[in-house]
């Protein structure tokens, strides 16, 4: 009988592809066995070769459905091969190509079970099979098999043991199966309160959040500080004891539509992104009405929605019944709690009770976000569900390279060969604990798929702590340093997730500040070429902005530039009292100053100017501020000339912000109405942009990156516009626009330059 | 006897008029026996002990500022240097490298003022050489000082003694002299609002010199607090952890930083010490500091940590309860935020 040799790459470990190709060699009456490699699938089929045909197609077609196999190789084999199928153990190959499953959201079979009160599992918080549960999270090293998890510790019960050992059941080599006798539990603890565990604990955590009490949660990827979104004082308490004022925070919903659909409009894609199996953060205009304390979101058009990504979740949202805050409960910016002991320490003036649990978490993760602009949910951070993210590369690296990112919204990434492995998210690299993350993460990704880098890429910006860690990390190991400039990565992080061809593209690369190859800061470009092969050919007419990076939590710093380079006198209210006469003193001798033409402090100009926000407690304040006021204005949709365009004496096109000024400061128009005309303004100056290099040098395609381009309001101006007048527009999905793309654009403008 | 009101290249061609300025300007107001201003070179007693040198130049601009001109700051910068190595400053040597131009009348306040500073700690100028430079080829005037003191043998200060779990500690609120010289040279009529700290440290290392657990002092001159705290990481290679709530800043020094954008642990001081001690001395230092009207602001403000990353060795713990790293200072601070 022909027997093949196969072997699968891809996602196929984690995800129940053994039992499923057990299960399909049976129906075909093929002979042979399956076995795990090292991120791999291995299989010997026998049969008559017309079922072998059917059983390799049928291998890709109907693999289970969070399974992404790829086929590495089909050989024939000559070997004698006994009758029946078998599921081998797993081998340790060398040169393999991990790759490694995501956490998954529960099923609906185990959201089934967990609510039959007949099924032995029934409200026990850590259910999961092939299809679900946890595994980026818990893994510690390949092959994926339960010993090498965090599960190790927690042998299996006999009724767990059979399940995990039947090939025909749905736990057949569930690593992470659980059960209320193998564990793992929670534990209910609370100052001044008896604690509790198993069944006890939950019932005692949504106890504590009924009586409006702030909980934090051990979830997947780390602690969630909960409570009653409905609660005002509940939702104040807890902005004030995380020092957060401003910034939105999450609500999880039970799954149920009544509940969501009072709350945020939700149309039929949105709820697919939402049920997804990463089960991110999606944001999602809030419904007048609402039934959420207004201190969730303050000025906020938006709410960031998410239903349970675990059982425990899932028990804690249905048992409560109604919208609860669920916010990461470390400090923004910084990596994700996961210890139980390190939590209580760190929460202890923030949470009043701790719903714990006693399974390890071998990496944080934190929740994904993600948006729907212009028709396609884009992701904005990418952490549990979605990473990592592992991508082909349009080119094959000669030798492995690992790529820094950039210094907020961290990522990294590692390229070897034609492949690319990206970080989750590691936040902002001013916090030492998210750049120990970042150092972690660096040697979990060499060691978990065995590359070594020779090579390691950064941005140019030598004051990124990311930089400096290479130049360290370099100087230690003997490493070569490679910069790319800032804007260069995020267009070619564009040009990498898009594919556009070999013509030219344009990409407009509108962000905050990143240092440009003129020593400049960079941040509304327009980029003309390709990954390795950027030329600039647009960009906002440059001025001077004040106070280092104080500038850009100060959005009233970029404000009062602009009107001072426009020898107009700031609005009065705009600078702050003390000090106004030395700001401006230190602006006009050059003190501490520097040169940008910046979209994104264009917009922060434009929040402040309308009073929205003169200093901001957190990124991008301004102009998400200005996007929700922008939405209220009764003509959103109305036509606004673009700003001036002129060539400058190098021969960039220059857009002359000046002429939005009167405008913006025109006090008998209302605000929400130059919030949107704003828009309008910004996003006709992109298109006449793009129209005048057409003309000039005949570009079809135009990309979008940046982090600018978060503004929903903007890119569904901006898009439609661009494909109205005949250009083939690109904007990512898979890879973040903000700086959390930086690391791949990293790695495809380095390839771009080979 | 001087004609001229104001400094020409003449002053400095070693000929009549050169000799004129020297004794006219610089020995009338330095006074001392043991400067002989026609000789190169001149001998100096030295006390038992290990000898100390320090060489340093000064070129601040504007040349006086509130709390201070160049000449005394010249002298308590070298004074200092000797004064945080635990050594008691004896002599100095002075280069002046003046512009032609500057005032004479000037140049007496200057040399006065460092005369003064030097007499007040207890040092002498013993040796001394002028040059005039052509005009735009100085700020007024440089001065380049060489400090030699006596310091106890085997003196148990330095880098390599700083344990893991040590104190650390400042004499005083630091950067005001930065934001003073700043304010006065962009004359943005706030000056004297911030007066520099300019001063000598001796009276502050003097009072803890012999606390047993002291194991380093440093000055936060260039760079300020937070470039010594990068050397003490480096050179104790282990993290140095500062907590922001507890270091000394003046509410109008930290106004203006906030206006312009600039972060007082970085800007210099001039008058201050920053101390490494044992956990058990740092309550006793801080007791002897805050006895001296120097030291009134003298404060605990952080602790040296376990091994450090050579990346990011110094870290704030900031007010709110989270941490921030603070990087090594780079030489035009480019904003970071995106
Ligand atoms: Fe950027
Ligand atoms: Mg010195
Ligand atoms: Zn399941
Ligand atoms: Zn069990």
């Amino acid at each position: 009988m022909p027997a093949l040799r196969i072997e699968l790459g891809g996602r196929v470990q984690g995800v129940g592809f053994r039992p499923f190709v057990y299960r399909l060699a049976r129906r075909h009456g093929v002979s042979g066995w399956v076995r795990n490699g090292l991120g791999t699938v291995e299989i010997l089929a026998a049969a008559d070769p017309a079922i072998l045909d059917r059983f390799t197609a049928a291998l890709l077609a109907e693999a289970p459905p969070t399974a992404r196999p790829g086929l590495l190789g089909v050989t024939p084999v000559a070997e004698a091969v006994e009758p029946g199928f078998s599921i081998r153990d797993s081998a340790a190959t060398e040169g393999a190509r991990p790759a490694f499953p995501p956490d998954l959201a529960p099923c609906p079979d185990c959201l089934r079970e967990l609510a039959d009160r007949s099924d032995r599992r029934a409200g026990y918080p850590f259910i999961n099979c092939t299809q679900c549960g946890p595994r980026y999270s818990l893994i510690r090293r390949l092959p994926y098999d339960r010993a090498n998890t965090a599960m190790a510790g927690f042998p299996l019960c006999p009724a767990c043991r059979a399940e995990y050992a039947d090939p025909l059941n749905r736990r057949f080599h569930a690593e992470p199966v659980a059960c209320p006798d193998c564990g793992p539990y929670c534990r209910f603890e609370a100052a001044g309160a008896p604690s509790a565990a198993g069944e006890a604990a939950l019932a005692a955590g949504l106890a504590a959040l009924r009586r409006g009490l702030i909980v934090a949660v051990r979830g997947v990827g780390g602690y969630h500080l909960l409570c009653d979104a409905a609660d005002q004082a509940a939702v104040a308490a807890l902005r004030h004891r995380k020092s957060r004022p401003d910034k939105p925070f999450a609500v999880l919903f039970p799954d149920d539509a009544r509940t969501l659909d009072s709350c945020v409009a939700a149309d039929a894609a949105a709820r697919a992104a939402l049920r997804g199996p990463a089960r991110p953060i999606l944001l999602l205009p809030r419904r007048p009405g609402a039934p959420l304390a207004p201190a969730i979101a303050p000025g906020f058009g938006t709410i960031g929605a998410m239903l349970a990504d675990s059982p425990l979740h899932h028990l804690l949202a249905e048992g409560f019944g109604a919208p609860l805050v669920a916010t990461s409960a470390n400090r923004s910016g910084e990596p994700m709690l996961t210890d139980p002991d390190a939590a209580a320490a760190a929460l202890a003036g923030i949470a009043d009770a701790f719903l714990h649990h006693d399974r390890p978490i071998e990496r944080p993760v934190d929740d994904s976000v993600l948006r729907i602009i212009d028709g396609a949910p884009r992701i904005l951070r990418a952490g549990r569900g979605l990473c990592p993210i592992e991508r082909t590369l349009p080119f094959r690296l000669a030798e492995p390279v690992l790529a820094l990112g950039g210094h907020m919204k961290s990522t990294i990434a590692l390229g070897f060969a034609d492949r690319v492995v990206i970080s989750p998210h590691l936040g902002d690299l001013d916090d030492p604990a998210a750049l120990a993350g970042l150092a972690r993460m660096a040697a979990d990704l060499q060691s978990l798929y065995g590359i070594a880098p020779r090579r390691l890429l950064v941005d140019a910006h030598p004051g990124y702590a990311s930089t400096r860690w290479a130049r360290a990390e370099a100087r230690a190991r003997g490493l070569d340093i490679v910069p790319v400039w800032h804007h260069h990565a995020h267009a070619s992080a564009l040009a990498g997730e898009m594919a556009p061809g070999a013509a030219p593209l344009l990409v407009l690369t509108w962000d905050g500040v990143g240092l440009g190859p003129d020593g400049t800061l960079w941040g509304g470009e327009a980029l003309l070429g390709r990954p390795g092969a950027w030329r600039r050919v647009a960009r906002f007419r440059p001025f001077r902005l004040q106070g280092g990076d104080a500038a850009s939590r100060a959005p009233w710093r970029s404000a009062a530039a602009l009107c001072w380079a426009a020898g107009i006198d700031p609005p009065a209210g705009l600078l702050p009292e003390q000090g106004a006469g030395i700001a401006r003193a230190a602006w006009a001798r050059d003190l501490n100053c520097h040169r940008t033409g910046a979209a994104g402090r264009l917009f922060d100009a434009a929040a402040a100017l309308l009073g929205l926000c003169r200093v901001a407690s957190f990124e991008g304040q301004g102009p998400a501020l200005l996007e929700s006021l922008a939405d209220t204005a009764d003509d959103i949709t109305g036509p606004a000339p673009g700003l001036p365009l002129a060539d400058a004496a190098d021969g960039v096109i220059e857009a002359d912000w000046s002429a939005a000024l009167p405008a913006l400061l025109d006090a008998s128009v209302p605000a929400a109405r130059r919030a949107a005309a704003f828009h309008a303004t910004m996003a006709a100056t992109a298109l006449a942009i793009a129209e005048t290099v057409r003309r000039r040098h005949g570009v079809a395609a135009i990309g979008l990156a940046g982090g600018v381009f978060q503004n929903r309001n903007l890119v569904e101006r901006l898009a439609p516009a661009l494909r109205a007048a005949g250009f083939a527009t690109l904007f990512g999905e898979a890879i973040a626009c903000n700086d959390a793309g930086l690391s791949f654009g990293q790695i495809i403008e380095y390839g771009g330059r080979a | 006897m001087i004609e001229d009101t104001h400094v020409s290249l003449a002053h400095g061609n070693g000929g009549r008029l050169m000799r004129a300025l020297i004794e006219e300007v610089f020995a009338r107001h330095l006074a001392d026996p043991a400067l002989d201003t026609g000789a190169d070179a001149v001998p100096v007693a030295l006390p038992a002990g290990e000898i100390v040198v320090t060489t340093d130049g000064f070129t601040v601009q504007p040349l006086s500022f509130p709390g201070g001109d160049i000449g005394a700051l010249a002298v308590h910068g070298t004074v200092n240097d000797l004064a945080v190595a635990g050594a008691r400053p004896l002599y100095l040597t002075l280069a002046a490298l003046i512009e032609e131009g500057l005032e004479i009348a000037r140049l007496e306040r200057i040399v006065a003022s460092l005369a003064g500073a030097a007499r007040a700690a207890g040092v002498r100028v013993v040796a001394g050489d002028t040059k005039v430079l052509p005009r735009g080829q100085g700020g007024g005037i440089y001065l380049a000082l060489t400090g030699i003191g006596v310091r106890p043998p085997g003196c148990g200060l330095g880098l390599g003694r700083i344990e893991t779990g040590d104190a650390v500690l400042v004499s005083g609120p630091v950067g005001d002299h930065g934001i003073a010289v700043m304010l006065a040279r962009e004359e943005f009529g706030l000056s004297g609002d911030v007066v520099s700290d300019a001063a000598s440290v001796l009276p502050l290392t003097a009072a803890i010199a012999v606390l047993p657990g002291l194991r380093f002092m440093r000055d936060p001159t260039r760079g300020g607090l937070a470039t010594v705290a990068h050397e003490i990481a480096r050179g104790a290679g282990r993290a140095v952890e500062l907590d922001e709530a507890a270091i000394p800043v003046r509410g109008t020094t930290r106004a203006v930083c906030d206006m312009l954008g600039y972060d007082p642990l970085y800007l210099a001081s001039e008058g201050r010490v920053v101390a490494v001690a044992a956990p058990a001395a740092a309550a006793a230092i801080l007791a002897a500091w805050r006895a001296l009207p120097e030291g009134e602001g003298a404060a605990i403000i952080g602790a040296i940590g376990a091994a450090a990353p050579a990346d990011a060795p110094v870290l704030l713990r900031t007010r709110i309860g989270g941490a921030r790293t603070l990087p090594e200072l780079e030489s035009d601070p480019l904003p970071r935020i995106c």
